[in-house]
């Protein structure tokens, strides 16, 4: 593992330790079958973990964090999906408007060393959900921890590999809470993922949900930060 | 230096003549006459067209009141970007005035962030100044600043007050005495023909020997393509606020001085004209 250490317990992730975690991060991730993958920008090897899903609002499905996988649910939002498309054939009513796909992105900020999270959300017909929209689909117990988190705020911003606009939980503040998780697990000697750790912290305020399977996830690095 | 201040006055006072016209499939009552506006480059388009957006207004039918967005021969405009930036991009080598196409309608959602007020603009601005700070002094300066301070850049922006401006950015300007520059320079690299809307990477001022990175360090480690001439001839130019510098410049000056009001260094590498 390496973190730099700075003189009070801050601890910066590089990018190649950023890289590693997605590494493992995604190995896990086709084990369970719950849809990351890593995507590469074109021109250059930079890259990011990238996963969409779709959910249903009119049944009002909201993220279950108590689901052990994720894929599931995939399974059985398609099937809705199929099923009320047949339907709104029938009837005319045209049923595409309750299907939310949703995108997320895990980049590495250089500014920051950390992970951020970006994520966009838009009807099958194209249409883009508002923050607000979004807002209102996420689980009430968890929009209440986004507005006593410590994070700043979301907004819109561009993402930097795709250059078109996303929702961004800014990352100024990831410092603060990764380093008191860190630093706890570092004192009971349990191997991290810090990417799966994050994204369980941060995931769910925006409707995305982290199978526990992934808290198993250990380093594959020796055990315990190297001080530098 | 004089030098170096006169530097600072003639980057924030730079001014790009421009020409708004509204898009021809927008509904009027009347025709509408295009709109001349002198664009300061270090400022953000949807700060400084009120007065634009008035004067089209005017003409339209009592519609509901729909975001303004701007474009170029097609191409919308990042509002987000600033202006100097948008020129020099897209249209540096074309004949004055700047001629930008002005929309109500159709806003294009996967090209461009929304603008509802001028609150967006002021959180972007200060989020790019603390990022430019989280590079240059892992944020120390601009977490030590009160919120007035923070307040007072974004309002010398706002109302073009160079001295009120920079009565505070000098603090975002200066660096430990026991060091010769920044930890990192603040930076984005453009080039219209790519997916990627920059390159943004962490890069020192200073080498391991302790000599000044210069500009061309900059673009052969990031962008070699961009110096590198192809068949012997330079077919690209590097740009900032309008100008070519020199690429022996070293890095840390250029940041110093010819930074936007974000406090970054955005530079275009742009075709080279051909005549």
């Amino acid at each position: 593992m390496s973190f730099s250490m700075a003189g009070e317990e801050d601890f910066f992730l590089e990018e190649k330790t950023f890289k590693q975690y997605c590494e493992e991060f995604i190995k896990h991730s086709q084990k369970i079958g719950d849809g990351w993958e890593w995507r590469t920008s074109k021109d250059f090897a930079d890259g990011y973990l990238s996963k969409t899903h779709f959910q249903i609002t009119n049944r009002n499905v909201p993220p279950d964090p108590k689901e052990k996988n994720n894929d599931n649910i995939e399974q059985t939002l398609f099937m809705h999906v199929e099923e009320s498309l047949d339907d709104s054939q029938v009837d005319g009513d045209c049923a595409t408007a309750e299907v939310i796909r949703y995108e997320y992105h895990v980049l590495y900020s250089s500014s920051y060393q950390v992970p951020v999270l970006y994520f966009r959300a838009c009807f099958l017909d194209g249409r883009a959900l508002t923050l607000d929209e979004i807002w209102k689909s996420v689980h009430a117990c968890y929009q209440a921890r986004l507005l006593e988190g410590p994070w700043d705020t979301i907004t819109q911003q561009e993402h930097p590999l795709l250059g078109q606009p996303f929702f961004v939980l800014h990352p100024c503040r990831t410092n603060e809470f990764m380093s008191a998780l860190l630093t706890s697990s570092r004192k009971e000697n349990r191997q991290t993922n810090y990417i799966a750790s994050w994204l369980s912290i941060v995931g769910p305020v925006v409707g995305l949900n982290l199978s526990l399977s992934y808290a198993k996830l250990a380093s594959e690095q020796n055990t315990g930060a190297d001080v530098i | 230096m004089t030098d170096d201040k006169d530097v600072l006055r003639d980057v924030w006072f730079g001014r790009i003549p421009t020409c708004f016209t509204l898009y021809q499939d927008e509904i009027t009552e009347r025709e509408a006459e295009p709109y001349y506006l002198l664009l300061p480059r270090i400022s953000y388009l949807t700060l400084v067209t009120d007065k634009v957006k008035k004067h089209f207004q005017k003409v339209m039918r009592q519609e509901e009141a729909s975001e303004i967005w701007f474009e170029y021969e097609g191409t919308p405009l990042k509002w987000h970007y600033p202006i100097g930036l948008l020129f020099d991009l897209h249209a540096s080598n074309t004949a004055l005035p700047w001629s930008i196409t002005v929309h109500f309608k159709n806003f294009p959602e996967k090209d461009l962030l929304h603008c509802h007020s001028k609150d967006v603009i002021e959180a972007h601005f200060m989020a790019c100044i603390k990022e430019a700070d989280a590079l240059k002094h892992k944020s120390q300066v601009i977490n030590e600043m009160q919120k007035k301070d923070h307040k007072q850049l974004w309002m010398g922006l706002q109302n073009d007050k160079f001295e009120q401006f920079w009565a505070i950015n000098r603090k975002l300007m200066e660096y430990p005495p026991e060091e010769s520059g920044f930890r990192y320079i603040p930076f984005r690299i453009y080039q219209a023909t790519t997916e990627r809307p920059f390159i943004q990477k962490l890069f020192r001022p200073i080498d391991s020997g302790g000599q000044l990175h210069t500009l061309g360090d900059l673009l052969k480690d990031v962008c070699p393509s961009a110096i590198t001439p192809e068949d012997g001839e330079k077919k690209t130019q590097v740009m900032i606020h309008g100008i070519e510098p020199m690429l022996e410049t070293p890095l840390q000056w250029l940041s110093e001085h010819m930074s936007y009001p974000d406090n970054f260094l955005h530079i275009s590498i742009i075709p080279r004209p051909t005549d």
